[in-house]
């Protein structure tokens, strides 16, 4: 079946729409009005409700994109059975790419509504599920220290969200965290759990 | 490629399949060791172990996240209707 021209135009419109909230919420937060979108991405502020009921629709859209993302590179390492260090260093380079709007998300995660949170709560719960099957993997080879799971994942989310979070006192003008830092939190991080 | 109707997981190698059958729609991680899928009761049990294991939450709080996860795939959602 072909795509009508006017389909073709829905889902381009969806997709500026949808770019432009990921921008504005990475830069100024996630409660600014949908006027503010609809502005920024040159669509009428009716065109936002017809694809996103509600505000909350569309950040849980963004959300999920986000956690398909992280999803799939984690998961295409995790099953090579590669190093908890390779496994690190791609959720360094994801974290990287989303660095502003993960910024925001794990600053504001308390004011979110529910379902956002839950779906949050999801996506964590997929790192932890691929951090858990390769940090095993390495405790039963010996080259990982015995520590429960639990404890191996939050040392390094703490670390990781530490960084994050104060992101005015440990870099300037707007530069990444990750890229100047994330190589050094990952050597100290595999020092204090490498036996 | 299959994606698990209880999971989530996508399924590429047979080892991922239930009883390393890629004709079933639910992975290993969601079946019994007779090759069966789960029961609702027996996957939300397990998920709740694993994150409470994997990131130390609290039992309830772990219980949620994991019917939250559930609602969304195709092998639950007649327990959320």
């Amino acid at each position: 079946m072909r795509t009508s021209k006017r389909q073709i135009q829905k889902l381009n419109t969806r997709k500026k729409i949808i770019e432009t909230a990921y921008k504005v919420f990475s830069e100024k937060g996630f409660s600014v009005p949908s006027s503010i979108i609809a502005k920024e991405a040159g669509v009428s502020h009716g065109a936002i409700f017809a694809h996103f009921p509600t505000m909350d629709d569309l950040l849980i859209s963004l959300l999920s994109d986000f956690g398909d993302k992280i999803g799939a590179s984690l998961h295409a390492l995790a099953k090579k059975s590669d190093s908890a260090e390779n496994l690190l260093k791609e959720h360094l380079k994801v974290l990287e790419e989303y660095e502003a709007f993960y910024s925001r998300l794990i600053s504001e995660k308390t004011r979110l509504p529910d379902e956002a949170k839950n779906t949050f709560a999801i996506i964590q719960s997929t790192v932890a599920f691929h951090f858990a099957s390769v940090i095993e993997r390495e405790i039963e080879k010996g080259t990982v220290k015995k520590l429960p799971i639990h404890m191996l994942f939050n040392t390094w989310m703490g670390l990781v969200h530490y960084y994050l979070l104060n992101k005015d006192f440990f870099s300037d003008s707007g530069e990444s965290v990750i890229k100047r830092y994330g190589s050094e939190l990952l050597s100290a991080y595999l020092n204090l759990i490498k036996k | 490629m299959k994606t698990c109707i209880a999971c989530g997981m996508p399924m590429e190698d047979i080892s991922d399949f239930a009883a390393g059958d890629p004709g079933k729609d639910y992975c290993v991680h969601c079946s019994r060791p007779d090759g069966e899928m789960q029961s609702f009761e027996e996957k939300k049990e397990n998920l709740t172990k694993f994150i409470v294991r994997t990131q130390g939450f609290d039992e309830n709080a772990a219980r949620k996240i994991a019917e939250d996860m559930m609602r969304k795939l195709p092998a639950w959602k007649k327990y959320f209707d």
